[in-house]
C-alpha cells in the first residue's frame, strides 16, 4: 500500500486539487471569493507536492533496483504533478 | 534483493531446472486444459477462445457500423439527396457513433486484453475465465439485439450522447431511445466485468519476476484503462438509469419544469464521456508501445516516462469532462479550469507520440503492413491531436462546436489512435492464433487503401465545417458552397470502405484458427506471447528477468517448452495459476481455475434477456428472465472455490506453494473490492446528481420533516454489517457450530433489509412524491439503489446458508464468506450514509 501511495501520490493530489478548485468554482459562481479560494487550496496542494518528492527522491537513492525504479516514477510524478497545479491555478489567480 | 511477500528471490535462481521431467505430464496438462468441441465451444472459457470470439464480435460490430457510415455518406455526396429520410439519418448517425464507442472500441481493447494479456504474462488464464465467457456473452447477445433494432426503424436516434430533452418522453416519445439506454446501460455492466478481470489479471497473474518496471507496456495500458473503466462508467450507468426512471415512471431527474436539470445529464454523461476516448485510447497506444518496438527491434525509448504518461493520461482525463460543455453558460471561472485542464492532458500523449518516433528512429523498421499501419496511426493522430488542442480553446470551440469540423477532429483521432493500431496489431498477433499469417501484399495494399481513405474523407471535412455545415444533420441546400468537399469525403470514405473488404478478404484466405501449430513469431517480437504456446498457454511459467526476456535469453522458449520452470504440469490434476504479488511479482499460492460450463452463456442469455425484454415492454418474461438469471450466476459460481485435497504442492525447484488461501492478497478479495469501487462511484455519482440539484433549484425543494429516524435507521444498518463481522470472527474459532457463522450472517442480512425497509415506509409517510419533484425522484433513486444492494445481500446470504448446509465453507476462513462478508458491509456502510444524507440534508442540517 506504501508503494502505490507514493508512486500515485502525486496525480491523486493533482485530482483533488482540480476537483477542490471546480467545486469552489461552482459553489460560488460567478464571484471573486472563488478565486480567492484558489490560493490557499493551491498552496496546500503545492505544499503535499513538495512532501511527496522529499520521500520519493529519498526513495531514488534506494539500494534495491526496483525502489530505485518506483522513486523514480513517483518523482516524475509528483513533479509533474506540481506543474499541472500551478499551471490549473493561473486561470483563477491571473485575475 | 528486497521481498514484498517473504518470499526469498533468490529461490528464482533455482531456474530453469536441470532433472529430467517425468512422463505424461504434458498429455496430463493436454487433458486438463482441452477445450471443447463442436456445439461444446459455446461453454469454452479458455482466454484463446473467448479472446477470439471477442475480437471477432468486436470486428464485425466494426464493419457494421462503418457500412452505416458510407450509407451516411453517399447521402451527404450531393445536395438534397434522397438515400436515407430525416429520421433514418437521425437513427444511422446515432447507431453509427454508438456502435463504434460502445460496441467496438471497448470491447476490441477488452478482447485484445482477453486474448494477449495471459499470453503476455505468461498465466495459464486470466483468473476469472467464466466471468470472461460472462462478459462475452453479455456483449455478444446484448450487441446484436442492439443493432438489430435498426431493421425495425426502432433503433435510437438521439445521438451517441443521448441528451435530454430531446431524449425525454415528450421529444421521444417511441422506445427508441429505451432502447439505447436499457441496450448500453447493460452493456457496460460486461465491460465492467471484463476490466475487473484484467485488473485482477495484471496484478496477480503475473510471472514470477515481472515486477512492475518489467511489465509489457501493454500490461500497463490495460491496467490504467481497466481502473479507469472502474471510474467512469458508473457514471454512465447511473445516468442510463435515471433517464430510464424518468422516461418509464415519470421521475423527473432532468426536467426543468420540476426542479430536475439536463445539465445533470451533460455533466454523467461527459464525466463518463472523455474519459472513454482515452479508454479508447490508452491500450491502442500500448499496443503501438509494444509493435515499434518488436518491429524496430530495439527497447521502447523513454518505457518510463510513457508508464507516466499512462498514468498521468488515467488522471487528467478525469478532469476535462465539461469541455464538451464550454458552449452551456457554465460559470467563466470553472471553463477557464477545464480548458486548462484540457491542454494539459495533450502532453502525455505527446510524450507517448515522440516515445515512439524516437524508437522508430533509433531502430531499424521495416517496411511492412504492421509497420506501415503504426506510422500512419501516429500521423493521423496527431493531426487529430493538433485539432483537439484547438478545439480545447475556448473562444474557438464557440465558432466551430456543433459542425462538421468536430466530426473530422473526432474521427482523426479515434481513427488514428485506435482503428490504425488496432489493425496494426491484428496484422502483428495474427500469427499467435492462425495456422498462417496475413498476406503481407494484401496488406499493403489494405493499408494504402484505408490511409488515403482515411484522408480523403477528412481532411477537406474542416473545410466543410468552417464553411458552416452542422453535424448531424440529414442534408444540406445547393450553392452554399459545400458540394465540393462533401463529394471529396464521399469519395474518401468509399475507398476507406474497399480497404476493409479487402482485408475482410484476406482474413478469408488466410486466417486458420489454431492453438497449437501457429504461423508463431513472424515479426521477431520480444515478449512472453511469442513462447511457444498450447491450451495451457506456456508449457512452464518462466522466470522473468528482463522487459524482452525472448530477446535477452535465447534458450527461453526452450527450456520453457521442456518444462524447466514453474508449474510445469499439473501438481493438483486442474486447471490451475500462479498468484503473485503486485509489484514483484513473488509467488504466493496456486490458484484453481474452473474449466468450461454452460452456466456463465445461460447467466448472459438471461440477464440479456431481462433487459432487452424491459425494452419491448413485455415485463412479465423480462421478469420471469431476470429470476432465471440469479440460479445460472450461482450455479456457475457453485462450482468455485472448491479446495483441493493437497494443501500444499511442489510447483516445480521444489518451491512449495498453497493450494487454497483468502484475505486481502488473494485474487477473490481484489475484485470484490474492485466491484465495490463500483458500486461507491455510482453512489458518488448520485450524491454529486443530489447536490448539483439542489445547486441550480433550490426553491424547489420542500422540507419533509425526515430527519428524526435518521440515526436510528442508519443504527440498524450499523447493527447489519456489525452482525457479519461477527459471523466472520465466529468462523476463525475453533469451537463455533458449523452454522453459527452463518446465521450471523443471516440476522445481519435481515438487519438490512429491516432498515431499508423503515426507510423506505418513512419516507412514504412523509409523503414523498418521486413525480412530482426532482427531490423526491432523487430520494426515491437513492432508495432504490440501496434496495438492489440488499436485494443482492439477501441472495448472497441465501446462497452462502446453501453452501453451509452442504458443509461448503472452508475453515477457518473461506473465500465465499469472505466476499460475501465484504459486499454486505459495504451494503451496510451505503444504506447508513444514504439515509443520513437524504434525511439531513437540507433541512436537518
Ligand atoms: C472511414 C470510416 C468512417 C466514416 C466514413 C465515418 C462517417 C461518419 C459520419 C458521416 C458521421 C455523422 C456525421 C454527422 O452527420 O454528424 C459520423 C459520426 C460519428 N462517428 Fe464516424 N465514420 C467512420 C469511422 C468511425 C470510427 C472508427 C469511429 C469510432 C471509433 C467513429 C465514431 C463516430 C462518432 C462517435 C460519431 C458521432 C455520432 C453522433 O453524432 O452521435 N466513426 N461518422
Ligand atoms: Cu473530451
Amino acid at each position: 500500500m506504501r508503494a502505490w501511495t507514493l508512486l500515485l501520490g502525486g496525480l491523486v493530489v493533482w485530482t483533488a486539487h482540480f476537483l477542490a478548485l471546480y467545486g469552489v468554482a461552482s459553489i460560488f459562481p460567478g464571484t471573486t471569493i472563488a478565486n480567492w479560494l484558489v490560493l490557499p487550496l493551491t498552496l496546500v496542494a503545492v505544499a503535499a507536492l513538495i512532501f511527496l518528492l522529499r520521500r520519493s527522491v529519498v526513495q531514488m537513492a534506494s539500494r534495491d533496483s526496483l525502489d530505485r525504479w518506483m522513486g523514480r516514477l513517483a518523482t516524475l510524478g509528483a513533479a509533474i504533478s506540481l506543474l499541472a497545479v500551478v499551471w490549473q491555478a493561473i486561470p483563477a489567480l491571473a485575475r | 534483493m528486497k521481498s514484498e511477500t517473504g518470499f526469498d528471490p533468490a529461490l528464482f535462481d533455482r531456474f530453469p531446472t536441470k532433472e529430467e521431467r517425468p512422463p505424461g505430464e504434458i498429455e496430463e496438462l493436454e487433458r486438463v486444459w482441452r477445450a471443447p468441441r463442436g456445439w461444446g465451444l459455446l461453454t469454452a472459457v479458455n482466454n484463446n477462445y473467448i479472446g477470439t470470439f471477442y475480437v471477432g464480435a468486436a470486428f464485425m460490430f466494426f464493419v457494421l457500423a462503418g457500412f452505416l457510415a458510407l450509407v451516411m455518406r453517399v447521402q451527404l455526396a450531393l445536395p438534397l439527396q434522397g438515400v436515407l429520410p430525416q429520421e433514418t439519418y437521425n437513427q444511422f448517425f446515432t447507431m453509427h457513433g454508438t456502435l463504434m464507442m460502445f460496441l467496438f472500441a471497448v470491447p476490441m481493447m477488452e478482447a485484445l486484453g482477453v486474448l494477449l494479456l495471459p499470453q503476455m504474462l505468461a498465466a495459464r488464464d486470466l483468473p476469472f475465465p467464466r466471468l470472461s465467457a460472462y462478459a462475452f456473452w453479455a456483449y455478444f447477445i446484448g450487441g446484436t439485439c442492439f443493432f438489430m433494432s435498426l431493421f425495425f426503424g426502432l433503433a435510437p436516434d438521439g445521438g451517441w450522447f443521448m441528451y435530454p430533452p430531446l431524449t425525454s418522453t415528450t421529444y421521444s416519445p417511441g422506445i427508441n431511445a429505451d432502447f439505447w439506454l436499457l441496450g448500453i446501460g447493460f452493456i457496460e455492466i460486461s465491460a465492467i466485468a471484463g476490466a475487473i478481470e484484467i485488473l485482477v489479471g495484471v496484478l496477480k497473474t503475473r510471472a514470477p519476476g515481472m515486477t512492475l518496471a518489467r511489465m509489457p507496456i501493454f500490461a500497463w495500458a490495460m491496467l490504467v484503462f481497466a481502473a479507469m473503466i472502474l471510474i467512469a462508467f458508473p457514471a454512465v450507468i447511473l445516468a442510463t438509469l435515471l433517464l430510464e426512471l424518468e422516461r418509464a415512471l415519470n421521475w423527473p431527474f432532468f426536467d426543468a419544469t420540476r426542479g430536475g436539470d439536463p445539465m445533470l445529464w451533460q455533466h454523467l454523461f461527459w464525466f463518463f464521456g472523455h474519459p472513454e476516448v482515452y479508454i479508447i485510447f490508452l491500450p491502442a497506444a500500448g499496443l503501438v508501445s509494444m509493435m515499434v518496438s518488436a518491429l524496430s527491434r530495439v527497447t521502447l525509448v523513454g518505457y518510463q516516462l510513457v508508464v507516466l504518461a499512462l498514468l498521468a493520461t488515467g488522471f487528467i482525463s478525469f478532469g476535462v469532462w465539461a469541455h464538451h460543455m464550454f458552449t452551456t453558460g457554465m460559470p467563466t471561472l470553472s471553463i477557464s479550469f477545464f480548458s486548462a485542464a484540457s491542454m494539459a492532458v495533450s502532453v502525455p500523449a505527446g510524450i507517448q507520440v515522440f516515445s515512439w518516433i524516437a524508437t522508430l528512429a533509433a531502430g531499424k523498421p521495416r517496411h511492412n503492413t504492421p509497420t506501415l499501419f503504426l506510422v500512419g496511426g501516429i500521423v493521423t493522430f496527431v493531426i487529430g491531436g493538433l485539432t483537439g488542442v484547438m478545439v480545447a480553446m475556448v473562444p474557438f470551440d464557440w465558432q466551430v462546436h456543433d459542425t462538421h469540423f468536430i466530426v473530422a477532429h473526432l474521427h482523426y483521432v479515434l481513427i488514428g489512435g485506435s482503428v490504425f493500431p488496432v489493425f496494426a496489431g491484428l496484422y502483428y498477433w495474427t500469427p499467435m492464433m492462425s495456422r498462417r499469417p496475413l498476406s503481407e501484399r494484401l496488406g499493403k495494399w489494405v493499408f494504402w487503401l484505408m490511409f488515403a481513405g482515411m484522408q480523403i474523407t477528412f481532411l477537406p471535412m474542416h473545410l466543410t465545417g468552417f464553411m458552416g455545415m452542422p453535424r448531424r444533420v440529414y442534408t444540406y441546400l445547393p450553392g452554399m458552397g459545400l458540394e465540393p468537399t462533401n463529394m471529396i469525403s464521399t469519395v474518401g470514405a468509399l475507398t476507406f470502405g474497399v480497404g476493409v473488404a479487402l482485408f475482410i478478404y484476406d482474413l478469408a484466405r488466410n486466417f486458420r484458427f489454431a492453438v497449437e501449430g501457429t504461423a508463431g513469431n513472424v515479426y521477431g517480437g520480444g515478449t512472453l506471447e511469442w513462447l511457444p504456446n498450447g491450451l495451457y498457454a506456456a508449457r512452464s511459467i518462466p522466470v522473468v528477468r528482463s522487459r524482452e526476456p525472448l530477446w535477452d535469453d535465447p534458450n527461453l522458449g526452450d527450456d520453457v517448452e521442456q518444462g524447466r520452470y514453474f508449474l510445469p504440469g499439473t501438481p493438483t490434476g486442474q486447471r490451475e495459476t500462479i498468484i503473485t504479488s503486485p509489484i514483484r511479482a513473488e509467488p504466493q499460492y496456486l490458484q484453481i481455475m474452473p474449466g468450461p460450463s454452460v452456466w456463465p452463456l445461460l447467466g448472459a442469455l438471461f440477464t440479456a434477456g431481462f433487459f432487452l425484454l424491459l425494452t419491448i415492454q413485455a415485463y412479465t418474461p423480462a421478469v420471469i428472465s431476470g429470476i432465471l438469471a440469479i440460479p445460472s450466476i450461482m450455479r456457475w459460481l457453485w462450482e468455485t472455490d472448491r479446495p483441493v485435497a493437497k494443501q500444499e504442492v511442489d510447483v516445480g525447484g521444489g518451491i512449495r506453494l498453497k493450494t487454497y488461501a483468502t484475505g486481502p492478497s488473494t485474487h477473490g478479495w481484489w475484485a470484490m473490492i474492485m466491484l465495490l469501487i463500483v458500486a461507491f462511484m455510482v453512489f458518488l455519482m448520485l450524491v454529486f446528481g443530489f447536490l448539483f440539484v439542489f445547486g441550480v433549484h433550490p426553491e424547489y425543494w420542500i422540507d419533509f420533516n425526515a430527519s428524526g429516524p435518521a440515526l436510528p435507521i442508519a443504527a440498524v444498518y450499523t447493527a447489519g454489517g456489525a452482525l457479519v463481522l461477527l459471523g466472520r470472527h465466529l468462523l476463525q474459532r475453533e469451537g463455533s457450530t458449523l452454522w453459527s457463522p452463518t446465521t450471523q450472517v443471516l440476522l445481519g442480512c435481515l438487519a438490512l433489509a429491516g432498515a431499508w425497509i423503515l426507510d423506505f415506509a418513512l419516507w412514504q409517510d412523509a409523503g414523498i412524491d418521486p413525480e412530482a419533484s426532482a427531490q423526491g425522484a432523487l430520494i426515491m433513486a437513492f432508495l432504490s439503489l440501496e434496495g438492489f444492494l440488499v436485494g443482492v445481500a439477501v441472495l448472497m446470504g441465501a446462497y452462502l446458508a446453501l453452501r453451509t448446509s452442504r458443509n461448503m465453507i472452508e475453515r477457518p476462513r473461506s473465500v465465499t464468506f469472505d466476499v460475501t462478508m465484504l459486499f454486505l458491509v459495504y451494503t451496510a456502510a451505503q444504506g447508513a450514509a444514504s439515509t443520513l444524507l437524504t434525511r439531513l440534508f437540507p433541512g436537518g442540517l
